[in-house]
């Protein structure tokens, strides 16, 4: 059982909370895991309600976070901080779209308006590589470096919760696990991978010294 | 001094000439050496020596101005201009290594083409990845990497078709690429008039090199076409994370030895050979890299046709640590004429090289724009036309040479 869900009683009054912990292979929290939680089919997806714009920051040729999780219809702004320019682009079917080459703050922000994944790349570096995780969700975060991530205010009701890493190397019914969370019965969730993850994406200098292409 | 000067002032000139679209990217560096050698006469100086700088030229000495220009032309077409002065004896003071329109369209899925147009360099190096094809980590190329920027560019167009797996949830790219070239008919003159050697001076489009000097002391036109028959190379690169990078390349300038004149810089030379190379990065601060190449060189209407195989590998490990870089390279090369109709002019002599060296590097940056590079350089080679005598107009020394090179440089870059 790779999953496992406890209840936790007397942990909040109030609103309803949901920790989640994610376990490497090698038995230790893992930090940076997104954690999402779906309400149940037929459930209200309530929105966040504010409306901020997020950001996904380009710098030393990589992107700025590595994934960004965002609730669908926010918008996101692509600013270049590099000394070199840009191009983004993606042909992910959540969200296929391109920003014209550009450095600083050229575009306007990018409106995420499906669920789903998104990948994004740069077509001037080829080894940059970006995720923005589309939710309809409001319930989603990342794993701190405890491997756990609070849910706090969640309603009533049947929720999926899924993880994901961008150096997942393994699929399979160990990366979600169902919940129901009742008024003022704050829950835990913990995963625990059963593959190491891939390793990290390497990169080299973002001056100018270094060739394009 | 002069040349440096005219150098100084062209790069200047340059730079004055810099408007500042958004579209145009320009920069430059300027590199200023300290060298202490007690190598034979160099191969840039008329001798067989196998380093850029011998005993006869050290000091101080300009180790290179460099100058580039990226222009968008639209979204997806830049035009890339990388010009260089060395300060030497070339027949221009200031002359273009590359010059060419690339295409690459955003892509729609995973899959993308590219097109070049123009001169540059095919995709072979996995040490020059530097603007302008320098090396991040030794001032000298390896010994193949020397030969390439001696002896090869694609002047013509490629076409490449990249898989972006990691663009799409994959663990690696993979890309394809052709090319068709003309202008590099006497590609093989300096490898088999001079075996391998170990500089960092790139030849230039319009100039010249002073080829190994004895027997043949022509100055060999690098790029151009006399047999109106295009060459081609095709290669595939796969790329695992950033993690390991794979090269090959086959490549055959197809030159027609029937266009062969008696004079040895309107030769046409058919070269072909296959590169094989690898960079592995497991940290960000280690850096592994190799490469292998064999190939052969024909010249002439025999009979016999005049053939020679030459084949390289080298490995460099770097390692970086905050601002400082330590680069380690062992090279092994080795050249073989197998077929000579010029014996009874050599003293029946095969032309042939072979040989090691070791280059140990540490770099520093200073801020932005200033870096400062020590390297040392040890080579010990065979080469077998030194011996020939002064009355068949060769040098008359000894086969087997020690070489050792120590630099310093000192670089500024904006």
């Amino acid at each position: 059982m790779a999953c496992t869900v406890l209840s936790v009683p007397g942990l909040a009054v109030g609103a309803s909370a949901l920790s989640v912990t994610v376990f490497g292979a090698d038995g230790k929290p893992l930090e940076g895991a997104v954690v999402i939680a779906e309400p149940a089919a037929g459930s209200p997806h309530p929105s966040l309600g504010s409306k901020s714009i997020a950001v996904m920051d380009q710098r030393n040729l990589m992107f700025v976070p590595d994934v960004l999780v965002v609730q669908t219809g926010t918008a996101v702004d692509f600013p270049n901080s590099d000394q070199v320019r840009h191009q983004v682009y993606s042909f992910s079917p959540a969200k296929p779209f391109q920003l014209a080459l550009y450095g600083g703050r050229a575009h306007a922000p990018v409106v995420f308006d499906h669920a789903g994944l998104v990948t994004l790349g740069c077509n001037i570096h080829d080894s940059m590589i970006g995720y923005i995780w589309v939710t309809d969700s409001p319930w989603f975060g990342r794993t701190g470096t405890n491997g756990t991530l609070q849910l706090r205010d969640i309603a009533s009701g049947d929720y999926t919760v899924r993880i994901w890493h961008t150096r997942l190397s393994e699929t399979g019914p160990q990366l979600e696990t169902h919940v129901h969370v009742e008024d003022g019965a704050p829950l835990a969730a913990s995963f625990h991978l059963r593959h190491a993850l891939k390793a990290e994406l390497m990169h080299h200098g973002a001056d100018k010294k270094w060739a394009d292409y | 001094m002069g040349r440096l000067l005219i150098a100084l002032a062209a790069s200047g000139a340059l730079l004055l000439a810099r408007t500042a679209p958004a579209a145009t990217d320009f920069d430059w560096s300027v590199d200023l050496r300290a060298v202490a050698s007690d190598g034979e006469q160099s191969r840039l100086n008329g001798g067989l020596g196998k380093l850029r700088f011998d005993s006869d030229h050290d000091g101080l000495r300009l180790g290179e101005v460099r100058a580039g220009l990226r222009t968008d032309l639209s979204d997806t077409m830049r035009l890339v201009a990388e010009a260089v002065a060395y300060g030497d004896h070339d027949v221009n003071a200031v002359d273009l290594t590359e010059f060419y329109v690339d295409w690459r369209p955003i892509p729609h899925s995973i899959w993308r083409s590219r097109v070049k147009l123009g001169a540059f360099y095919p995709e072979i190096s996995l040490e020059n990845r530097m603007r302008g094809w320098g090396s991040p980590y030794t001032l000298t190329y390896s010994a193949i990497n020397t030969w390439v920027g001696e002896e090869l560019r694609t002047i013509g167009g490629e076409y490449s078709l990249d898989w972006l797996g990691r663009s799409n949830g994959h663990n690696f790219d993979v890309s394809l690429n052709a090319a068709a070239f003309g202008w590099n008919d006497p590609a093989g003159t300096v490898i088999a008039s001079s075996g391998w050697g170990l500089t960092d001076r790139q030849s230039t489009l319009f100039g010249r090199f002073n080829n190994g000097g004895r027997p043949n002391t022509q100055r060999t036109l690098f790029y151009d076409d006399m047999d109106k028959r295009a060459g081609y190379h095709f290669g595939i690169t796969a790329n695992y994370r950033g993690l390991l990078e794979l090269h090959a390349l086959h490549y055959d300038n197809r030159a027609d030895l029937a266009d062969a004149s008696t004079v040895i810089q309107d030769t046409t030379w058919q070269t072909y050979f296959d590169s094989l190379g690898a960079r592995y990065t497991p940290t960000a601060a280690l850096t592994l890299i190799g490469q292998w190449l064999h190939g052969r060189t024909l010249a002439g209407l025999g009979p016999p046709v005049n053939a020679w195989t030459f084949d390289s590998e080298f490995l460099l490990a770097s390692w970086q640590h905050g601002v400082m870089r330590y680069s380690a390279r062992y090279d092994r090369f080795a050249s073989q004429q197998t077929a000579s109709n010029f014996l009874p002019y050599v003293e029946n002599k095969y032309f042939g090289d072979r040989g090691h060296a070791w280059t140990l590097a540490g770099a520093r940056h200073f801020g932005e724009h200033w870096s400062a590079i020590a390297e040392g350089l040890y080579v010990q080679s065979w080469v077998a036309q030194r011996t020939i005598s002064s009355e068949y107009g060769g040098l008359d020394i000894p086969a087997n040479a020690s070489e050792r090179q120590w630099q310093l440089a000192v670089r500024y870059q904006r």
